[in-house]
């Protein structure tokens, strides 16, 4: 026989094809078996030779195929040791980069995606920081508490605040603190130099010890020292003054001739003694002005040797010697109250108990920011689950492009490249992304920075402190390199799992009914169902706050603050009572006489900003007269028209009128509460008949009525909000401005004009005849009811703005994330939806096909979603009003609006697979 | 993923899947599985020679079978190809695309002489 497998390579040869040994050893082997086939069949040797001879023409023909690829061998040599690490990452990123010119698309989604989420997180992480954790910038503030007193439990009518008998009995002898001081605000008028027009200045008076306790040091002169504010008087201070940076050089141009110069401030000269540095800003940004104060005693007697009992409520700050804490100091502060001179009756006024004091002592910063910290917090979390959101629908994305890149990615590892390698190309990849977003994000957090003082409400703690810092760049680096390495793993992971094979070879399309089989796709999956799961949670807790604000806007404050314009007219103390009453009485007359104005009334207080006094006093309730109660209600003065002007509902007898005079029976409008708990023995409460409290007397108001003054209770109006509409109800007695002796009863009247229209207009009317009747004298606070009652709401406003801001982001990102991974899904089930076409399945069939698919994904989210804000909104119970942590409404909302924007994200993709033509998907 | 298979087989006359269907029974030499589409197709499919030892060749290039030479007492030395764990899975679906695929068509057929 002959030999086959040179007579192959012959042939072959012949016809111009050399092929390899190994290979015509084969076709040789298969050439003598067909040779001896042919024979078996009974052909003789020339036939069987000539059948063989046509086989080997055949692969002639076809020899071009004829060859087996070589073995895996490494082509290029493998780049040598040293230079391997770094000379590699350059080429990544080059690489990297041109993938993401090559599909700007992609790279533009990515890097707003991740600029957004960025930018959002390091703004938030910034106030956050700033506000709640960054040191008060007094030197060892941390050691800095701030006090607060109670009796039995009940706060001061003014919170964060203590007793004048506490810090004298601490001030006198302290163990745990260095040193403690005291302030409060005052709004001055200043004349800062001669001819100068006034001002309107915020100053706070300040214990001289106040400096000691901030460690403060003066940029010119000095700072008060413990005698500036003692000698003489009941309330004395010496006239001096210090001047805020911003005043001096505001009015002094900075000179150094400002130290001894004199201020009018109120009427009276003031010698400026410093100047503090630019950065001093105590209690706040807006005090412009420090002046002494000594705290008076308790009990003493007044210049004309009268003795009487003193109650002062004020702010107040220690400084806790190194190694105290806190508690020992209240708990010596408590020790050291309960042992001052008993206050009487007006610590009943104060707090509406005169049980044993209690101290407290919280540090200064988590005292500033209490009412922040929560809400802070809450979107802190908040932002926090929209940077995970955006970030995994980068790498989403990711995801898609490296599943359309599964061949590149196995080229790549064919020629070579290890798993390291590939998952520091993808993990490159995403860092490049999340750079350019962090970048891309920090300007956005820079943009916001400049514009944050507008866009927080002007209560809003430390907003000065809030700064893009070299800590919150480094925040923001690191969430955009942790978000990168987040994205780029995911894709890396799947990377590492590719079959060489099997991805050589495919087409990236899916088996039958495998549109969610592959690992990518069931990761993508996940991703969705987790994006609409914290959708869901920040769209609860956005429709939870948004409905709280909601309810605060139209909650029943007891009046009603629509088309009313309030101003505060600041008196000069040295005006009689009835210069005061004139001017008011002219005022409110001229303005009742203007047309659109259907009432101007005045009185010492106003909802939101001014509660008016504290009074306490003893009196035998007409339900049971045996036994006396302490008595203790909030006091305004008002005039006849306040009740009217400001909408507040009269429940029972009358309101005050102009037949009420100073000579006529004394006579108080009280309001419901103190109707309830004082006149009708507290028995029947609200709802009951107010008419019962009509007639009684009620004594000891005061009002420099001379000793055993009585007043008659000709009405009964609703309770009023002073503040917030969650605070408790207070008993409130009005009396009528022209019955009051005191000639400083009301320092700072307000007056109010309620408008047939927008109250707006009015204030120049109002300018022009406060100018004409009292030229020297300035309006203040100028604003109208409904203003003030919006901007009281500034907050919870912020909060659910920003929250739903969140919501609606991550709500489109996991709308668009939806579309994506559908999209996807489809084209991979092209083929599958085209076989079940052809086997007669109808339109509606395919479009349930994808529309099952988004149920299971949007019901999983919605589910995992539903069930996690139920456990979160709980966290929401503090800054909630009105509405529920839990509340059905909106637990029942939500889910209907994700299912919306899924059903939407679906129907381009489902249309698409109703499309698919069956005859060009199986071809 | 077979789906593609499937497209290019339709063209040309599933080599690669009457291959990988013999070698599903047993390992087989070049010849042999040559022969035995013949037989077994009774002539129907028109098998080219020359195009079995490209495909062969690919197929192996793929990893989804494995030749090897075997030797035997008294015998010359042949390769021999037997399926691969990865060739017998792309088989597996091949059949069910297969299977499938017939199925509609029959059905699709009948539908029309209704």
């Amino acid at each position: 026989m002959p030999d086959f497998s040179a007579r192959v390579r012959q042939t072959l040869a012949a016809g111009g094809r050399a092929i390899d040994d190994d290979i015509a050893e084969e076709l040789g082997t298969h050439a003598s078996a067909a040779y001896e086939a042919a024979r078996a069949d009974g052909l003789d040797h020339d036939d069987a030779l000539r059948r063989v001879d046509g086989l080997i023409a055949a692969w002639l023909a076809d020899a071009d195929r004829l060859q087996r690829r070589p073995k895996r061998a490494a082509a290029i040599a493998a780049p040598p040791a040293d230079s391997s690490a770094w000379a590699g990452l350059a080429h990544d990123v080059r690489y990297a980069m041109r993938l993401l010119r090559r599909q700007p698309a992609f790279a533009f989604i990515a890097v707003l995606t991740m600029a957004l989420g960025i930018g959002a997180t390091t703004t938030l992480f910034s106030i956050t920081y700033g506000v709640l954790l960054r040191p008060l910038p007094w030197p060892d503030a941390n050691r800095l508490v701030r006090l607060s007193e109670s009796r039995q439990g009940r706060a001061p009518r003014i919170r964060g605040t203590i007793t004048n008998a506490t810090y004298n009995a601490w001030h006198d002898r302290h163990a745990t603190v260095e040193e403690i001081g005291g302030w409060r605000n005052v709004f001055a008028t200043a004349i800062v130099r001669n001819g100068a027009e006034p001002v309107r200045l915020q100053t706070a008076a300040v214990t001289p010890t106040l400096f000691t306790v901030l460690k403060a040091v003066p940029l010119r002169g000095r700072l008060f020292v413990d005698d500036d504010g003692k000698p003489g008087g009941r309330f004395p201070s010496r006239d001096l003054i210090v001047l805020s940076y911003g005043l001096w050089q505001e009015q002094f141009g900075g000179r150094d001739d400002a130290i001894a110069s004199v201020v009018q401030v109120d009427g009276k000269p003031l010698t400026v003694v410093g100047v503090m540095p630019r950065e001093f800003a105590f209690p706040d940004r807006e005090t412009r002005a420090w002046t002494p104060w000594a705290i008076s005693g308790v009990v003493g007697r007044d210049d004309n040797g009268r003795p009487y009992t003193s109650v002062q409520i004020f702010q107040a700050m220690a400084r806790l010697r190194a190694g105290a804490t806190p508690s020992q100091a209240a708990a010596e502060a408590t020790a050291r109250s309960r042992g001052a001179p008993d206050p009487g009756l007006a610590a009943v006024a104060m707090f509406g108990d005169n049980g044993p004091a209690e101290i407290s002592a919280v540090p200064a910063i988590a005292m500033m920011t209490a009412d922040v910290r929560p809400a802070l917090l809450i979107l802190l979390a908040a932002v926090g689950l929209l940077l995970v959101t955006a970030t995994a629908n980068v790498a989403s994305l990711q995801l898609a492009r490296a599943a359309t890149r599964r061949r590149e990615i196995a080229i790549r590892a064919a020629i070579g490249a290890g798993a390291g390698r590939l998952t520091r190309q993808l993990v490159v990849e995403s860092s490049l992304v999340g750079i350019a977003g962090g970048m891309a994000g920090l300007a956005c957090a820079a943009a916001l920075h400049r514009a944050l003082p507008s866009l927080l409400p002007a209560d809003f703690p430390r907003v000065a402190d809030v700064a893009l810092d070299a800590r919150v760049m480094a925040f923001a680096a690191f969430a955009s390199l942790a978000a990168s390495i987040a994205c780029g793993l995911l894709p890396a992971l799947h990377a590492r799992r590719v079959n060489l094979v099997e991805s050589l070879a495919d087409d990236g399309s899916a088996p039958v009914g495998g549109g969610m089989r592959s690992p990518t796709a069931r990761a993508r999956m996940l991703i969705m169902v987790g994006q609409l799961a914290v959708s869901c949670v920040l769209h609860v807790g956005a429709a939870l706050l948004s409905r709280s604000f909601v309810a605060l806007l139209h909650a029943d404050r007891g009046y009603d603050p629509t088309n009313v314009l309030t101003a505060r007219i600041p008196l000069p103390a040295t005006y009689s009572i009835e210069r005061r009453r004139d001017l008011l009485e002219t005022l409110s007359s001229r303005l009742r006489a203007l047309p659109g104005v259907q009432e101007a009334a005045f009185g010492n207080a106003l909802p939101l900003v001014s509660a008016g006094g504290f009074r306490a006093l003893k009196m035998r309730p007409p339900a049971n007269p045996a036994i006396e109660v302490d008595v203790n209600a909030i006091e305004r003065v008002v005039s006849p028209g306040y009740f009217a002007a400001l909408g507040i509902r009269l429940r029972a007898g009358r309101a005050f009128s102009d037949a009420d005079t100073p000579t006529s029976p004394q006579v108080i409008v009280v309001n419901r509460s103190f109707a309830a708990r004082y006149l009708e023995g507290g028995a029947r409460l609200k709802g009951s008949r107010f008419e019962e409290g009509i007639g009684a007397v009620v004594p000891n108001l005061g009002m420099c009525r001379g000793d055993n003054d009585r007043w008659q209770v000709v009405g009964v109006v609703d309770d009023l909000r002073q503040g917030g509409v969650g605070e408790p109800d207070q008993p409130e007695v009005f009396i009528p401005f022209v019955q009051n002796g005191c000639a400083n009863a009301v320092p700072q009247p307000f007056v109010l004009v309620r408008t047939a229209g927008d109250p707006l207009p009015y204030v120049a009317h109002l300018r022009s005849i406060l100018r004409q009747e009292a030229p020297s004298l300035a309006l203040d606070s100028v604003m109208t009811m409904e203003d003030r009652v919006t901007t009281s709401l500034a907050k919870p406003r912020l909060y659910a703005v920003v929250l739903a801001g969140f919501s609606v982001f991550a709500l489109t990102i996991a709308g668009v994330g939806l579309f994506g991974v559908l999209s996807y899904s489809v084209a991979q089930r092209v083929r599958e939806i085209g076989v079940r076409t052809a086997l007669g399945a109808r339109t509606a069939d395919i479009v349930g096909l994808v529309l099952r698919q988004v149920a299971a994904i949007a019901a999983a989210g919605i589910t995992i979603g539903l069930v996690a804000s139920y456990a979160a909104s709980r966290s929401l119970g503090t800054v909630l009003y009105g509405v529920g942590p839990h509340d059905v409404l909106t637990f029942v909302a939500v889910p209907l609006v994700l299912f919306v924007v899924a059903a939407v994200a679906c129907l381009v993709p489902a249309r698409r697979a109703a499309q698919v033509d069956p005859i060009r998907a199986l071809r | 993923m077979g789906t593609t298979l499937l497209e290019r087989e339709l063209k040309r006359g599933s080599t690669e899947l009457l291959i990988l269907a013999l070698l599903d029974e047993r390992q087989r030499h070049g010849y042999d599985i040559s022969r035995l589409i013949e037989e077994r197709s009774g002539g129907a499919i028109t098998f080219h020679t020359a195009s079995l030892y490209p495909t062969l060749y690919r197929l192996e290039d793929r990893g989804l079978i494995e030749g090897r030479w075997v030797e035997r007492a008294g015998q010359r030395r042949r390769r021999c190809y037997r399926l691969t764990a990865a060739g017998r899975k792309v088989l597996a679906e091949q059949r069910s695309v297969w299977d499938t695929f017939f199925i509609a068509l029959n059905r699709v057929a009948q539908i029309r002489h209704a």
